[in-house]
């Protein structure tokens, strides 16, 4: 019955919109991946007219080159930290808050409003708190804890970590509303069986919260995975990738390969295998976590 | 927390109000001392829940405080609340000869609502175009457009400028509101809308197509205003990720035809500014307009959010 009424001519009217719509996406989605692949094989600079095909040249320099090695390091260490603590800390949050009172709903949307500022704005906030003469550093001070400065943002692993905590922060507060939402399917009748049959605080977690909550968790870890993976924003406010490119992230070194060096073909190359990446990595881990779901 | 078994069933509470594992407390009519017990283990849950939501949004707080301080006062204590009471930070943010925030303001208005206005009539006709054709086509057409929701902007964003350069329209906010119409942002469109006129009875759509309605009518009188909660949903997040957008406005508007807003606190707040008082006055301005939107909608918000993290 609908491919008729693709032949009768009634929906003509809508066809032209929706490939209007395909159109449009092919350009500026569609297009774009498959020249980035094209571009990648060639020495491509936007500064200078025309292009030569390099063949794996790109991709061989890709496999020596240090800094690509380093960014890639620092945004593992960011992703790993960061879906293990927003994902426990946002489940704990959401059991924290999770009550019906009008206390409990005004504390979950004070929560989410990290989520709700820009990265950008975020990275701000976060730098002139943690920045050498910055308000953290005065508070300590004030308070004693401290003589002089910490090097929050000026100190590798220090900076390293600020990162992590900024990034962890926002993401805490995808997390919890996600975990709230999967909490609240949860049958009571589920719990107050397991209670029947004697099993505490820990046993009803273990055997009623984690099982329930599987699709809701699947779907709160693999966001977190694929947001992470391309962190741009609070690293290019917070730190600019310093100091000593400690922090730079494998999505903000392919933008400054690109327009700070005007290497669009080897940059290209680094997006191809961001892409890769993120596949590889959102793919594996949905399917290895959707097992965990039947199995629970 | 011991001897579950002789805890008494829960009575009177609404169902799903309260799934948090073992923490909820029970209430047990007709025994006073477990009552009172429990009513002061609701308090303090309480007083800990507050202090554990305060610690965590402190930093967005001392922001919010700051835009209304003096240097010296945001300095010498963070946390302070602002007393006294100061709208010079706004007034200098507002005064700036650059015009960084109007501006920036206006600008952000207007391609973000450049965007929805195209994208959400765009997006739900594509998606009610999808949903009406076969299986095969439909399956096919969302593989398609499911590529959108992964491939990271950065992969995508070179070739775009090229386009954009090579068709006229390089640092263009025509051609940003372009590349968010046809980008990823769509994908997400797509999968909102479909994923809402699946649980539309067929017969809806059929009784009226039996009228004579042509697809386009159809879509305007009946699909349309059903899929109402669905176009909420796409107008908030898109609305905001357009707004908050930085990565797409740095580079295919470029620094010299404009800012949005996000852009323009990145350029001109620089590498080192110290200054709090006139940074969080800025930002202040900058955040208040998606703030506010999330709180007047919040309900739609985390509603859209729960219907999109389910599926």
């Amino acid at each position: 019955m609908p491919s008729r009424s693709l032949r009768t001519g009634r929906s003509l009217g809508l066809a032209p919109v929706a490939w209007i719509a395909v159109i449009l996406y092919g350009m500026f989605l569609l297009y774009p991946l498959v020249q980035s692949l094209f571009l990648s094989f060639t020495d491509k600079n936007p500064l200078q007219a025309g292009s030569a095909f390099v063949g794996l040249a790109n991709y061989r320099e890709l496999l020596s080159d240090d800094r690509l090695l380093s960014s890639l390091l620092f945004t593992m260490i960011v992703v790993v930290a960061v879906t293990v603590v927003a994902n426990t800390v946002g489940l704990l949050l959401a059991i924290v808050l999770n009550r019906s009172s009008a206390n409990y709903r005004v504390m979950r949307t004070l929560i989410f409003i990290p989520q709700v500022l820009s990265g950008v704005i975020v990275g701000f906030i976060w730098r002139s708190i943690l920045t050498q003469n910055g308000l953290l550093n005065s508070a300590l001070a004030q308070v004693g804890l401290i003589d002089e400065p910490v090097a929050w943002l000026g100190d590798s692993q220090l900076a390293v970590l600020s990162v992590c905590t900024v990034v962890s922060w926002i993401t805490i507060a995808f997390a919890t509303v996600v975990y709230t939402a999967s909490l609240q399917s949860v049958p009571q009748e589920l719990y107050e069986a397991a209670r029947m049959d004697g099993a505490g605080v820990l046993g009803r977690f273990r055997h009623v919260t984690l099982p329930m909550i599987a699709p809701g968790t699947t779907i709160s870890v693999v966001l977190c995975l694929i947001t992470t993976l391309k962190l741009y924003d609070v690293v290019a406010v917070l730190t600019g990738g310093g100091p000593a490119e400690s922090t730079q992230s494998t999505a903000f070194y392919l933008i400054s390969v690109a327009f700070t060096d005007n290497r669009f073909g080897y940059a290209s190359s680094i997006a191809m295998f961001l892409l890769a990446l993120t596949a590889v990595v959102s793919y594996g881990v949905t399917t290895l976590l959707r097992r965990r779901e039947t199995n629970l | 927390m011991s001897a579950p078994t002789t805890r008494p069933v829960r009575t009177g509470r609404p169902t799903g109000s309260a799934a948090s594992a073992g923490t909820a407390p029970s209430t047990g009519p007709g025994h006073s001392a477990p009552r009172a017990r429990s009513r002061l283990r609701g308090r303090s849950h309480l007083i800990g829940a507050w202090l554990i939501t305060l610690a965590f949004i402190l930093p967005v707080y001392v922001a919010f405080v700051s835009a209304f301080k003096k240097q010296d006062q945001i300095v010498s204590n963070p946390a302070a609340p602002p007393i006294p009471f100061t709208f010079d930070n706004i007034v200098n943010a507002l005064s700036r000869p650059d015009n960084l925030v109007q501006a920036g303001l206006l600008n952000s208005i207007m391609v973000t609502t450049a965007t929805l206005v195209i994208l959400v009539p765009l997006s739900s006709m594509l998606a009610f175009y999808i949903s009406e054709r076969s299986p095969r086509l439909r399956g096919a057409l969302l593989a398609v457009f499911a590529l959108g929701l992964m491939v990271p902007p950065q992969v995508v964003l070179l070739p775009i400028v090229t386009l954009l350069r090579s068709i006229g329209l390089a640092n263009s906010y025509a051609g940003l509101i372009l590349s968010n119409v046809g980008g990823g942002y769509l994908s997400f469109a797509v999968f909102v809308y479909v994923g809402f006129l699946r649980t539309i009875p067929r017969e809806v759509v059929e009784a009226a197509r039996m009228d004579g309605a042509g697809d386009l009518r159809l879509w305007w009188r009946i699909v349309f205003p059903v899929v109402r909660p669905a176009t909420a949903t796409v107008a908030i997040f898109l609305g905001l990720w357009v707004w908050n957008d930085f990565l797409n406005p740095q580079f295919i508007l470029g620094p010299l035809q404009g800012q949005t807003i996000t852009t323009g606190i990145y350029v001109s707040l620089g590498a080192y500014s110290t200054d709090y008082s006139q940074l969080f006055g800025i930002m202040f301005l900058a955040a208040v307009i998606p703030v506010v939107g999330y709180l007047v909608s919040q309900r739609e918000f985390i509603h859209g959010l729960m219907s999109g993290a389910s599926k």
